[in-house]
C-alpha cells in the first residue's frame, strides 16, 4: 500500500506520512549507537564504531564524532557519506557567521541553519533526505553549554542526555533512570556513558577500538576545550568503570 | 592621493638562525590626522606562523577575518596546521581573486616550517609572492625599511640578535615617515616559543 506513496520525497502520503523522511530514519535505527550526556561543566559524546575490522587504518579520521568549530562537536548516527556533506556544510556555516559578526556562533543557531538545510529535502528538489542524525554538543556565552539532537526531518530539540542509532530506546531509557538533574558533573556524565553504552552495545568485547568517546568543557584558561579520547584513555575509562571486558587468558 | 597612503603603516619580517621575526607599527590614521596609536596589523594563525597586512585599513580587516575563516576550515579539514608555503598560497590566491578590483593590502608572511627552517615572504596588492632569503618589507615606509635592513642585517642572527635588529631597522625607519610609527609591536618566533614585545618609540 505505502509503495505508491514513497517514491518521491516531496509528497505525502494518504494517512499523511512522509515515507522517504521515515525510511531514513529507519536506515539510522541500524547504525552505530551514539549517546550525548549534559553535564553542568561541559558535555559527554560517546559512540560505538560499526565497521571494525583488523585491516582498517585506525588512525584515520574519526567517523562518529566531529569539531565543528572551536565551540561545538557532534556525533553522528547513520550514513557517514551523507553525515560528511552536512559536516562541511556546518562547519561552512559557522566560519560565515564568524566572518559575518566576528563572534562564535550560538549553538542553536548553528542546529537551525543544519535543519533547514536537512528541511529542504524533505520538501524540494526531489532529491533523497539525508540518512542521518546528529548529538550536537556545544557552548554559547547565551546558554552555556548545550545539548541538542536533529534528524532527517529537519526536526531538532534540545536535551539533557539522549541517543540515537542502533538500540538508542534502549540506551533511552537507562538514561531517563539514571540521569540526575543536579549534580551531573562531568565525571559522573562520563560514567554514565560507559555504563550505558556497556548495556546497550552488541559486541560482547567492549574495547577501545569499538568506542569513541569525546567531551567538550572549559579548559583552565577559560576557551572551550574539545578532547577526544585516546585508545589508551577509553582503556583507563573502562577499567574505572569495571566494564572492561577480559580477553581469555592465552595459555 | 594614493589609496596605499591613505590610513599609513608598515611591515618588516626577517629570518634569523632557526628564528623568524615580525614587527609593525601601531599608527592608523586618515592622511595626516593620526587616530590610533594601537592599530592591530599583525596576525597570528598559530604559534609558528604569523602575518602581517600593510594598507587600508578596512582590507587589513577583512583580510584578516578572511584568512581567518579558510584556515579554521582548513584546520578542520585537513586537520592539521597549515604549513607556512600553504599559507602564503592561500593569501596569494586570494588576493589574485580580486585581480581586477584589488584589496589595498600588501601582505608580510613570517613563520618556521615543519623541520624549523625559517621562512619568509611578502606580496604585493594582487598576490605576487616574493620568498626572500633574508628579510621582507611592506608599507608607507618600505623604502627607509629596504635602507635600514640593508644596513643592519646579516645572516644568522639568534633570536635575541634579532631582536635589536629588527627593532632599530623599524624604529629609524618609521621615523622617516609621516604616515608609520606612534608605536611598535616585535613578535619574535623560535621552535619553542613565541615573544611579543612593545617598543616604546617617539610619538610623533
Amino acid at each position: 500500500m505505502a509503495r505508491r506513496y514513497d517514491s518521491r520525497t516531496t509528497i505525502f502520503s494518504p494517512e499523511g506520512r512522509l515515507y522517504q523522511v521515515e525510511y531514513a530514519m529507519e536506515a539510522i535505527s541500524h547504525a552505530g549507537t551514539a549517546l550525548g550526556i549534559l553535564a553542568d561543566d561541559g558535555i559527554v559524546l560517546a559512540a560505538e564504531k560499526k565497521v571494525t575490522s583488523k585491516l582498517l587504518e585506525q588512525s584515520a579520521s574519526a567517523e562518529k564524532v566531529y569539531v565543528l568549530n572551536d565551540t561545538m562537536a557532534c556525533a553522528v548516527a547513520g550514513i557517514t557519506a551523507d553525515a560528511n556533506t552536512l559536516i562541511t556544510y556546518a562547519r561552512q556555516q559557522a566560519q560565515q557567521y564568524l566572518y559575518t559578526y566576528g563572534e562564535e556562533i550560538p549553538a542553536e543557531l548553528l542546529v537551525q541553519r543544519m535543519c533547514d538545510l536537512k528541511q529542504g529535502y524533505t520538501q524540494y528538489g526531489g532529491l533523497r533526505p539525508f540518512g542521518v542524525s546528529f548529538l550536537y554538543a556545544g557552548w554559547d556565552s547565551h546558554f552555556g553549554f548545550q545539548l541538542y539532537h536533529s534528524d532527517p526531518s529537519g526536526n531538532y530539540s534540545g536535551w539533557k542526555a539522549t541517543c540515537i542509532g542502533a538500540n538508542s530506546s534502549n540506551a533511552q531509557s537507562i538514561l531517563k533512570q539514571d540521569y540526575k538533574e543536579t549534580g551531573m558533573t562531568l565525571a559522573n556524565a562520563k560514567s554514565l556513558a560507559v555504563k550505558v553504552l556497556a548495556k546497550t552495545m552488541d559486541s560482547t568485547t567492549l574495547g577501545s577500538d569499538k568506542l569513541e568517546f569525546a567531551t567538550v568543557s572549559k579548559g583552565k584558561d577559560g576557551k572551550i576545550a574539545f578532547h577526544l579520547f585516546s585508545a589508551e584513555e577509553i582503556d583507563q575509562l573502562l577499567k574505572d568503570e569495571n566494564v572492561a571486558q577480559f580477553k581469555e587468558e592465552e595459555s | 592621493m594614493s589609496i596605499m597612503q591613505y590610513n599609513g603603516g608598515c611591515l618588516v619580517g626577517m629570518k634569523g638562525k632557526n628564528c623568524v621575526a615580525i614587527a609593525s607599527d601601531r599608527r592608523f590614521g586618515v592622511q595626516a590626522l593620526g587616530l590610533s596609536t594601537n592599530f592591530q596589523r599583525m596576525f597570528s594563525v598559530n604559534n609558528r606562523l604569523y602575518y602581517g597586512l600593510a594598507g587600508l585599513g578596512t582590507d587589513v580587516q577583512t583580510l584578516s577575518e578572511k584568512f581567518r575563516m579558510s584556515v579554521n576550515m582548513y584546520n578542520l579539514k585537513e586537520e592539521r596546521d597549515i604549513a607556512p608555503t600553504t599559507f602564503a598560497s592561500l593569501v596569494s590566491s586570494t588576493l589574485y581573486e580580486r585581480r581586477f578590483g584589488p584589496y589595498f593590502s600588501e601582505p608580510v608572511i613570517v613563520g618556521l616550517e615543519k623541520d624549523d627552517t625559517p621562512f619568509i615572504c611578502a606580496m604585493d596588492l594582487i598576490g605576487c609572492i616574493n620568498f626572500a632569503k633574508d628579510f621582507v618589507v611592506t608599507g608607507t615606509s618600505s623604502e627607509q625599511l629596504y635602507g635600514m635592513c640593508e644596513a643592519l642585517w646579516e645572516p644568522d642572527l639568534e633570536p635575541e640578535d634579532l631582536f635589536e635588529t629588527i627593532s632599530q631597522a623599524m624604529l629609524n625607519a618609521v621615523d622617516r615617515d609621516a604616515l608609520s610609527g606612534w608605536g611598535a609591536v616585535v613578535h619574535v618566533i623560535t621552535p619553542t616559543q613565541v615573544i611579543t614585545r612593545t617598543l616604546k618609540g617617539r610619538m610623533d
